[in-house]
């Protein structure tokens, strides 16, 4: 199953491209649609801010104000109205750190129980695991602010994260999907070993099962990267905001900003996901189609 | 001690993590959230029972209404429009055709951009004035009302008012969405290529065409993954927030953008009225669980499980 | 040594060094000396300088306390959020209208003991910003600067249309015909305007009050949504929208630049006439120096008045910023302190000065107008003093009516509902929103909370 999107058909399928060159295009025509905002963005953070008004639009901008990025990060920097976007940033990739090993670790561990061990209401549990992924966040909002809230934790980072070391029904599901595909003989013959259940899921599972937790790893800081609802609702004092908080709050400053450093901030924001995406392509896509397929 | 004991305990121990979680992070909150959807709830201080005055006044609520209408009629629009962008960009890419990787790749970025950036984004990009889009679209539309004039067509033919016109603001959502409809276009590619071959082949030697082909054998065959697509996008589409949340503050123009959620979080956050955002949340859930049951009866009926 | 050996203790040691930054981030720290108290204002660039001088100031005169400013976008929303995490700021920088949805969820401090101890009363204050922050027989809050509303012309757009710049409207009949004959056109398509009911934007709930409308009745703390006046107002509304028509209207106005931007409506010369606050002077100065000189190029008089209604002449709308002390603070003493220094002749005129605004106080000092750059100032400083001064209702789900009353005014503005149509369906939501909200209010005091 996780190899479904490489295998490739040794004929094709529907409709062999007779007419290649048609399809070229109408293809070549969407990627200029799903380009053209991205484009437009970089293009924007790049002028000058008359020059971003400008109608019709100038799509290479001229000169290149590559100041622009230092702009955002500084905007009124010497003022009041200084957003602390590089503290953003920090707060951002602390918070992204802590989730990604907490998803991580406890996701491992409790897939391993699902996938491999046996015991007693096993199934009827994961089933009931399966069965929460249904349940919409906004119904469970209001009790845990009021828990979170009794123990003191509101404005502090802990409602962000504490709660990715419990785990969670989607990423138990898609490691226990993978760790199945692992051979049985091998923990059987590291039993043999004498390595206890935990030593083999060190050993054994965890090694074999890296392409599956890094899909893990990759989902999670996607959530957290670009989580609004949680911050919004937890964080309170604008230093420890996040980025996607930060950018909600450098739009809506009373005064405004000009739309080339807001572009610029936005492309801030955006550009770690995007990179993050090319160094981990196979695994990304393995993971859609892994998580996507076998609903 | 027995062997099984033994595993059972060991494995219990490996669960733990998700018991404690479940039950701290959904089977406390669930409880609780019935209970506070009967209350009158500031969170500033105890909770007081008022019986079903929440789900009375919910009734009674016609902005309830609205944002439940818009959200049903935002999720009918973009679920379609999400599934036919992204199925049909997977049907293009399964044929074996160059440069699959490029365009996979052009089709993915977009779905990984942040909710708040690219809310920002589109913001910039639907400006009725200055936006990119009507930059694009006022010129074309002025040589099409030039065109027109020969018929005897006067008049001005002026791009949509994208953010400020109720008729438009929903619309403007839809396209953003299937702009990100590249996370479903994987999932789709993935399930073309699980297609046996021989079907096609079968359907080859019976002289079907590309439209039969596709009607017949790529449609049923995807009608699992197609299932748990639309399912998904039910529930993401119920809870869509962040995005008009940004763009359309308060749920502008004329509430035409004033969503579920949005109201919702108003309502938790804003107002305080924490009971009536809890009795909302549990009318979601509601909402969720009907249209899931009743996607699952439907696919009884037309969706193939192939092989088992 | 192999390497991969370390990978384990270096997560580790990445790990709890994050849990540890990130308990630092957020911990509230309790340095020695002067006791450390936060404060969130909203205010950013000159407005923000302007408070951050005073806290300078304050920060300098004593050393018992030290004030640590914030800048808190979306402050209504955020300290709320803060109060019931129990987590809040020691003083906040709300809007006037805030008070008694906040009082009511006791989400802030009463400060009549405190106001007696500094002896501060509502003598010392014109008194409707005085009035402001006092709800249920207490004192909430207490101003920061004040602002009250006037027309704002551009004689410039007067005479390109052939009127007398020194003739501005008296009645709201004039104004509108003097506003269409501002109107220019540009391919079909409106260029520049005389007025807006739309723009700024601030007061669409509010245009019943310059018809003599009132949006709750103080006495009985009955919802008024859609009397009469107001119904007159919703229509005057209306009748721009069928003078130029929605879409029209809405093309022109996505034209508009950010408010504080040199493409703002009015900076910019798109519109004519708008009602404005104090404030924009600042943006005058800052965005359209062409407006004032060579030659004064604006003025600010009384906003007009119905030609039936002679009686609401000088209609102002008189709000302010406030300062609270949200219930949770850890140093409510110190916070007050502050308080009463803002509220001092010196603190005050500071803040005002710096925002170019006029002084709440009943006192200001001579130098204080002879000094301020504000051509018009007095025009300011006068209004809020005559008895057809407005301020927004106090009641607890003003948020919710405000909302209610901006959507019907979009409505009407998009031509969707008749003035009636709307304000009926806003007086029906909001009165059952109000039986409902002071039963709660009493079924909590009976409950003891």
């Amino acid at each position: 199953m996780t190899t479904a999107v490489n295998t490739r058909r040794k004929k094709g399928g529907p409709g062999r491209q007779r007419n290649a060159w048609l399809l070229h295009l109408v293809l070549l025509a969407f990627s200029v649609l799903f380009l053209f905002p991205l484009v437009w963005l970089v293009s924007t953070s790049l002028k000058r801010s008359d020059q971003a008004m400008q109608m019709p639009p100038v799509w290479i901008p001229h000169p290149l104000e590559w100041h622009n990025y230092k702009d955002a990060f500084m905007y009124h920097h010497d003022v009041l109205g200084y957003i602390p976007f590089l503290q953003y940033g920090e707060n951002t990739v602390i918070l992204a750190v802590l989730t990604v090993a907490g998803a991580v670790c406890s996701n491992a561990l409790v897939a391993y129980a699902f996938a491999r061990l046996r015991w007693k209401g096993r199934d009827a549990i994961f089933a009931l695991t399966l069965a929460t992924m249904m349940v919409p966040f906004p119904v469970t909002m209001v009790p845990i602010y009021a828990l979170y809230k009794n123990l003191g934790w509101v404005g502090t980072f802990r409602p962000l994260w504490v709660g990715f070391w419990f785990g969670g029904a989607f990423n138990i599901f898609l490691l226990r999907q993978f760790f199945r595909t692992i051979p049985l003989e091998l923990s059987e013959a590291a039993k043999i070993d004498g390595c206890s259940e935990f030593e083999i899921f060190r050993m054994v599972i965890l090694p074999l099962a890296k392409p599956a937790l890094s899909v893990v790893a990759l989902f999670t800081f996607l959530g957290t990267w670009n989580d609004f609802l949680g911050p919004l609702i937890y964080l309170v004092n604008p230093k420890t905001f996040t980025l996607g908080l930060g950018l909600q709050a450098y739009q809506n400053q009373h005064g405004g900003t000009p739309w080339n450093l807001v572009m610029a901030a936005t492309t801030i924001v955006v550009a770690p996901v995007i990179v993050l995406f090319f160094f981990a392509q196979k695994q990304f896509i393995q993971g859609i189609a892994v998580t996507g397929l076998k609903g | 001690m027995s062997n099984s004991k033994r595993e059972t305990r060991t494995a219990l121990l490996f669960v733990s993590p998700w018991i404690i979680g479940f039950l701290v992070f959904l089977a406390y909150p669930l409880s609780a959230s019935i209970y506070y959807s009967f209350c009158n709830y500031s969170v500033l201080k105890a909770p007081v029972w008022v019986g079903m005055a929440n789900y009375r006044n919910l009734v009674q609520d016609d902005v309830f209404r609205t944002t439940l209408v818009n959200t049903l009629i935002y999720a009918l629009m973009s679920l379609p429009v999400g599934m036919a962008v992204a199925i049909g960009l997977a049907m293009m890419l399964n044929a074996k055709i160059k440069g699959q990787t490029i365009y996979r790749t052009i089709f993915y970025v977009p779905s990984l951009v942040p909710g708040v950036p690219l809310a920002v984004l589109w913001l910039w990009v639907f400006n009725g004035k200055q936006g990119i889009i009507n930059a694009v679209l006022q010129p074309l539309l002025d040589h099409v009302a030039s065109a027109l004039s020969i018929v005897g067509f006067h008049g001005h033919l002026n791009a949509p008012q994208w953010l400020s016109d109720a008729a438009w603001a929903k619309p403007a959502l839809v396209i953003m969405s299937a702009w990100g409809a590249g996370n479903a276009m994987l999932i789709y590619l993935a399930g073309l290529q699980d297609v046996p071959q021989p079907l096609y082949e079968a359907a080859d030697l019976d002289g079907a065409g590309w439209w039969s082909k596709t009607w017949n054998v790529t449609l049923p065959m995807l009608s699992p993954v197609i299932l748990f697509n639309g399912i998904m996008g039910i529930i993401g589409a119920l809870q869509v927030f962040t995005i008009p949340y940004i763009m359309f503050p308060g749920g502008s123009p004329a509430r035409s953008t004033y969503f579920y959620a949005m109201y919702l979080y108003d309502n938790a956050f804003v107002y305080l009225k924490m009971g009536y955002a809890c009795a909302m949340g549990w009318i979601m859930f509601a909402i969720t669980v009907i249209l899931t049951v009743a996607a699952h009866k439907l696919s009884d009926r037309y969706v193939h499980y192939g092989g088992s | 040594m192999d390497i991969r050996k370390l990978t384990m203790p270096a997560m580790a040691l990445v790990l709890f060094y994050c849990v540890y930054q990130s308990e630092k981030l957020t911990r509230v720290e309790n340095p020695p000396g002067p006791i450390h108290i936060t404060y969130w204002e909203k205010w950013t660039e000159f407005e923000g300088d302007a408070i951050r001088a005073v806290v300078d100031e304050y920060n300098r005169k004593q050393n018992k306390v030290h004030v640590d400013l914030l800048t808190v976008s979306d402050i209504e929303k955020k300290t709320l959020l803060a109060v019931s995490g129990g987590n809040p700021p020691d003083v906040a920088g709300l809007y006037g209208p805030n008070v008694a949805q906040y009082a009511d969820d006791h989400a802030v401090m009463e400060l009549d003991a405190y106001c007696k101890q500094y002896n501060i009363t509502r003598d010392n204050y014109i008194p409707i910003y005085f009035d402001i922050g006092y709800y249920n027989g207490h004192v909430y809050s207490l101003p920061t600067t004040p602002a009250s509303t006037a027309l704002h012309y551009n004689k410039q757009l007067f005479r390109e249309a052939g009127l007398d710049p020194e003739k501005p409207p008296v009645t709201i009949e004039e104004m509108d015909q003097l506003a269409e004959k501002v109107v220019t056109r540009k391919n079909g398509h409106i260029d520049k305007s005389g007025f807006m009911p739309a723009e700024p934007g601030w007061w669409n709930w509010g245009w019943g009050f310059v018809f003599g409308g009132r949006l709750w009745d103080p006495a009985t703390g009955k919802i008024t949504a859609n009397c009469p006046e107001n119904i007159r107002a919703y229509n005057w509304v209306r009748s721009y929208t069928d003078r130029y028509g929605a879409s029209e209207l809405s093309t022109f106005r996505s034209g508009f630049g950010n408010f504080s931007s040199p493409q703002n409506a009015f900076l910019s010369g798109k519109v004519a006439m708008e009602m404005q606050g104090v404030w924009m002077y600042n943006f005058i100065d800052q965005y359209a120096p062409g407006m004032e000189k060579p030659v004064l190029n604006w003025a600010a008089v009384p906003f007009p008045h119905p030609a039936d209604r002679p009686d609401l002449a000088e209609t102002t709308f008189a709000d302010e910023d406030i300062l609270v002390i949200p219930r949770g603070s850890r140093h409510p003493k110190e916070a007050f302190e502050f308080i009463a220094y803002v509220q001092s002749q010196e603190g005050m005129e500071l803040l005002c000065m710096g925002q170019r605004k006029h002084s709440p106080l009943a006192k200001v000092s001579p130098d204080f107008i002879k000094k301020h750059p504000n051509p018009y100032i007095t025009v300011f400083s006068e209004l809020p003093k005559n008895k057809n001064v407005i301020s927004p209702p106090k009641i607890g789900i003003w948020p919710e009516y405000q909302a209610e009353m901006n959507a019907a005014f979009e409505q009407v503005a998009l031509g969707k509902k008749t003035a009636k149509e709307a304000l009926d369906y806003v007086q029906n939501r909001v009165s059952l929103m109000n039986e409902d909200y002071q039963a709660q209010l009493k079924a909590r005091k009976e409950a003891g909370q």
